[in-house]
């Protein structure tokens, strides 16, 4: 790839616009002015959604764009850098932010608060993007406190005990993993006199091994708190069935990956493949990832509440991730990256799903749901694809995640790696499929459920719920049938790998 | 007209000739005193401003008074500790102008004109005391600024100022005896109390009297700044006082202790066999006050004292970076005490708006305020979270430059001890924002309460904003302290 660099303040405006946005959306929280709320978050996600799609063209194309903004400390500035890998989750946020936004609008239409949620996510929206856009270290850390601090007021929206116990869980977990990061970037900084995002790393090979492996375990660590990397995923159920559910996709199909995106940034842009070698701590997150995917996989498939069985799946399929990045082969990175980017519509749509599920029936287990699918068709037909993607079906967009995924774990020669994935996907076969087949059993003639209901209430409500929901499947099938075509995620996941590992590591 | 030469004793003299002259002319009118206070106040920052403007052209620059030549006449100096001042007018102006409405309220409405005095002389007290370049001078500025806290503290109408302020009153004159003994025991061995003279011809190698000196004017300036151990008059002096008046007191006064360590240092440039162990000391009881303060209040329950408490943990940090002596430190911990002054009066000053409207001081009591008294509420948001040391925020400077400094003086232990310092701050500024915010109202003065007058909510807010601004002004501010660290302590890596 012939770098081709460019300056552009569009990066910023896609981050700032959200966050002005957001503050705007409250001046106009209330009843009265709901066109103009309404308005803002339209104008504001549709801005950032078509700056990210045009950065990701510009990307596809060869370019990179960089903006360097003024000096937080020196010598380190507040720097934004558009490349590959950011570009494709910009992408992925920017456009989940738009389906949860929209779901919102449904979800919250008897909420008395609901501009203020509007406004909290268009403004974390901004974080999200600032995250995916930082050129280094420190610019990462500053939009990912933002963020998860803005995540508080989503999380703790309901007001309700449980959700403040999730929320202050929640904070407490993060928090602690911000400190941990601060500490890393303070040492690598002091190592390494710069924590600029480089592929191929930063860190002088000749620093001490017990400090490199201190840097390593407090920068893992702490964004494994945001990963949900086992065990420090203790926020994750809790705090998932808590939010209000656009809410909940939006953490389990970005922020969640925010974290391992950290991850994978600090694995090959500031240790570099050579350095992590040499320190030999990759076994470690690889075992810990395996283990995630299975005993993740494993709580799932005894929760009975549909949101937290969906929040122990996420901790389950982030682990994909991270265990991938750890064998550093170009074809599992990729798989990785545009394993990301799908999770985040399937993952989100079948929260959305489970949101409408709720708004409309007020049922949250799933031994409940009995017969479900033919009070809401639509809801639950998507329920049902979203769900097999994530099984891995041919051809949605999950199979094509997890089939790289698969194929680079083997030319890597990770067979062990291969297997635990296998076996995560067949546990998530074993919590999904019995979702699916409660929610499309025959009602029984004497469930209240049903029984009581009148005729208009049997039926899903229309609108911005809908909308979304479909949105997600449509996106999911998709991104499964066209994926090989220039532009969408696995091309951008190629150009990523090959700018993080080199052109060389194609062999 | 920035070439005046007669601007530097300006700094002190106005607000403190304008302090004595409030009671004599408006005893009978408050509100007038509230106006002239504050176009005192005003033209004492505009004094400040313009000797700052003449420092970046050209550098620090001296005044003899009276036209007696240094080391026998008194020396005023000009340098970038004594820049100080620009914020000191600046937190003393909003404070001044966020008292109109409060202290008609929170004082005795005879003693109100009184009331604006003491701040005035406050303020030249520390004015005078940042560019005094003679150490009696220092003694005496000294004095005239705790004394007129100690009476400020006492004007508050709660029955524990008066206690409070005797329990600050015996310290700070304990800790004033120290300095003055020390100032003596400097003036005997050097004949000159000149502190640039008297730097260069103290004996430092002579451990007995020159030692005794160091420590008695280390532990006087330590009292003043509250460092863990002496902290201990702070909480209840700070949480007692008229709102402002704690503003003024956490912001600026205990800073003026800071100055003092900093010309202390200076003084004693020359002696590394001293020097070493007080800085040692200084990190260790900078790290335990951290801990400490931050801990200490997390527990409370009164939001003022929670504040108070923060203080002394700032403190901490402030220590710790003065006393790991590494560039980055501190020109991080110089920075710090700027950075801390605007986050923690903005604090004050929001705590106080909210004590004026509800009479509520509890914590949980304040639940859904937010949507009561937006703006305060917003304010002391900001500022909890700015204090934290959440980038882009004012405190992460500090925090980033003490952090490295740690790793630099090879104390890698110093950074857990900040980063967990750090994460208590954040704990308790989330349970008061959660309080505000995500909390239905428990309290009847807290449903029925209103925003404040403007003259209330506008400092907090601009004292909000500058604590997200100051953040992005990290750089300059370190290098615009540069020099002050090389003069005090020499060339350091």
């Amino acid at each position: 790839m012939n770098g081709m660099l460019s300056t552009s303040w569009l990066p910023l405006l896609a981050i700032v616009a959200p966050i002005v946005g957001g503050m705007l959306v409250f001046r106009a929280a209330s009843w009265e002015r709901k066109a103009a709320g309404f308005q803002v978050v339209a104008v504001c996600s549709a801005t950032t959604l078509s700056v990210c799609a045009f950065m990701a063209y510009q990307v596809s194309r060869g370019h990179q764009i960089e903006l360097s903004l003024l000096e937080l400390v020196p010598p380190i500035r507040l720097a934004l850098r558009v490349d590959a890998m950011g570009a494709l989750f910009a992408m992925t946020v920017a456009s989940l932010f738009v389906l949860a936004q929209a779901h919102a609008i449904g979800y919250l239409s008897n909420d008395r608060r609901q501009w203020a949620f509007h406004g909290f996510l268009l403004a974390s929206l901004g974080c999200m993007i600032g995250v995916a856009l930082a050129a280094n270290l420190v610019t990462l850390l500053l939009f990912y406190e933002l963020f998860s601090l803005l995540a508080y007021p989503l999380i703790v929206h309901e007001r309700t005990p449980k959700a403040f116990r999730a929320g202050l869980k929640y904070l407490i977990y993060i928090l602690s993993g911000g400190a941990l990061i601060f500490s890393g970037i303070v040492l690598a900084y002091w190592l390494a006199g710069s924590v600029d995002f480089l592929p191929g790393g930063v860190l002088p090979m000749t620093a001490p091994n017990s400090a490199l492996q201190t840097i390593w375990c407090l920068l893992v660590a702490g964004f494994g708190v945001k990963a949900a990397l086992m065990p420090l995923h203790g926020w994750v159920p809790d705090a998932h069935p808590a939010a209000p559910a656009p809410f909940s996709a939006v953490l389990s199909g970005v922020m969640v990956a925010a974290g391992v995106f950290a991850i994978v940034r600090v694995l090959l842009e500031i240790f570099g493949p050579a350095m992590l070698d040499q320190l030999g701590v990759l076994p470690w997150l690889a075992g810990f990832s395996g283990f995630a995917i299975v005993a993740a996989a494993m709580l799932a498939v005894a929760e009975n509440d549909l949101k937290r069985r969906l929040a122990y799946s996420t901790i389950s399929q982030m682990a994909y991730v991270s265990l991938a990045a750890t064998l550093l082969h170009p074809v599992a990175l990729t798989g990785a990256l545009v394993h990301i980017t799908h999770h985040a519509f399937f993952k989100g749509g079948l929260f959305l799903c489970a949101g409408s599920i709720l708004a409309v029936t007020g049922l949250r287990r799933i031994s409940r749901m009995r017969g479900l699918g033919w009070r809401m068709p639509w809801t639950a037909g998507t329920f049902t694809l979203l769900a097999l993607a994530m099984t891995g079906l041919p051809p949605l967009s999950g199979f094509v995640g997890k089939w790289t995924l698969g194929t680079g774990m083997a030319q890597a020669g990770g067979f062990g790696h291969l297997a635990v994935m296998l076996l995560g996907s067949l546990l998530a076969a074993a919590y999904l499929w019995p979702v699916i087949y409660r929610i499309w059993q025959r009602p029984e003639q004497d469930d209240p459920l049903h029984a009581g209901a009148s005729r208009d209430e049997r039926h899903e409500r229309r609108g911005w719920m809908l909308f979304a929901v479909l949105a997600a499947g449509a996106a999911t099938v998709a991104l499964g049938v066209a994926a090989g075509l220039p532009g969408f995620p696995l091309e951008l996941a190629r150009m990523a790998a090959e700018q993080l590992l080199g052109p060389s590591a194609w062999k | 007209m920035i070439d005046w030469p007669h601007w530097l004793p300006l700094l002190a003299v106005l607000p403190l000739v304008g302090g004595v002259l409030t009671p004599l002319l408006f005893h009978r009118l408050p509100n007038a005193a509230c106006f002239w206070a504050a176009s005192i106040a005003a033209l004492t920052l505009a004094v400040a401003v313009a000797l700052l403007v003449r420092l970046l052209a050209s550098g620090g620059f001296g005044y003899a008074v009276g036209g007696w030549l240094p080391q026998y006449g008194i020396e005023l100096r000009f340098d970038e500790i004594g820049a100080l001042a620009v914020a000191a007018g600046f937190i003393a102006l909003l404070s001044l102008v966020f008292s109109r409405h409060y202290v008609a309220r929170a004082v005795e409405p005879d003693r109100a004109p009184l009331y604006y005095a003491l701040v005035l002389i406050n303020l030249g007290g520390l004015n005078g005391f940042l560019v005094t370049g003679d150490l009696f001078n220092l003694f005496v500025f000294m004095e005239i600024f705790s004394v007129s806290a100690y009476a400020l503290v006492a004007m508050a109408r709660a029955p524990i100022a008066a206690l409070a302020a005797l329990k600050y009153l015996l310290l700070g004159a304990l800790s004033s005896l120290l300095v003055l003994f020390s100032v003596g025991v400097v003036f005997a061995m050097t004949g000159t109390l000149n502190i640039e003279d008297a730097a260069v011809l103290l004996d430092a190698s002579s451990a007995m009297p020159a030692g005794l000196a160091l420590a008695g004017l280390a532990t006087g300036f330590a009292v003043k700044a509250a460092l863990f151990p002496v902290h201990f008059w702070l909480p209840d002096a700070h949480a007692a006082a008229p709102a402002p008046v704690s503003a003024i007191l956490s912001a600026l006064v205990v800073k003026a202790g800071v100055v003092g360590l900093l010309r202390t240092l200076e003084l004693f440039a020359g002696g590394d066999d001293l020097l070493q162990p007080l800085l040692t000391l200084i990190v260790w009881l900078g790290a335990l006050g951290a801990l400490g303060g931050a801990l200490m209040a997390l527990v409370q329950r009164d939001i003022k004292r929670m504040l108070a408490y923060s203080t002394v943990a700032n403190i901490g940090y402030i220590f710790i970076g003065l006393g790991l002596a590494t560039a980055s430190a501190v020109s991080g911990a110089m920075v710090h005490s700027v950075n801390h002054a605007v986050m923690k009066s903005a604090l004050f000053l929001a705590a106080g708006a909210i004590i004026h409207r509800t009479g509520l001081r509890n914590i949980d009591d304040l639940r859904g305020l937010g949507r009561r008294m937006p703006i305060t509420a917003f304010g002391m948001a900001v500022a909890l979270i700015a204090l934290s040391g959440v980038p882009p925020a004012a405190g992460f400077v500090g925090k980033w430059q003490i952090a490295l400094g740690a790793l630099e003086a090879g104390q890698p232990w110093l950074v857990a001890v900040l980063v967990v310092a750090g994460i208590v701050v954040l704990a308790f500024g989330v349970r008061v924002i959660n309080a505000l915010y995500f909390r239905p109202p428990a309290r009847v003065p807290v449903a029925s309460a209103i925003e404040v007058p403007a003259s209330m909510w506008l400092p907090v807010l601009l004292l909000a904003v500058a604590s997200l601004a100051l953040g992005l002004a990290g750089t300059p501010m370190l290098a615009f302290v540069g020099p002050a660290v090389q003069s005090v302590y020499g060339t350091i890596p």
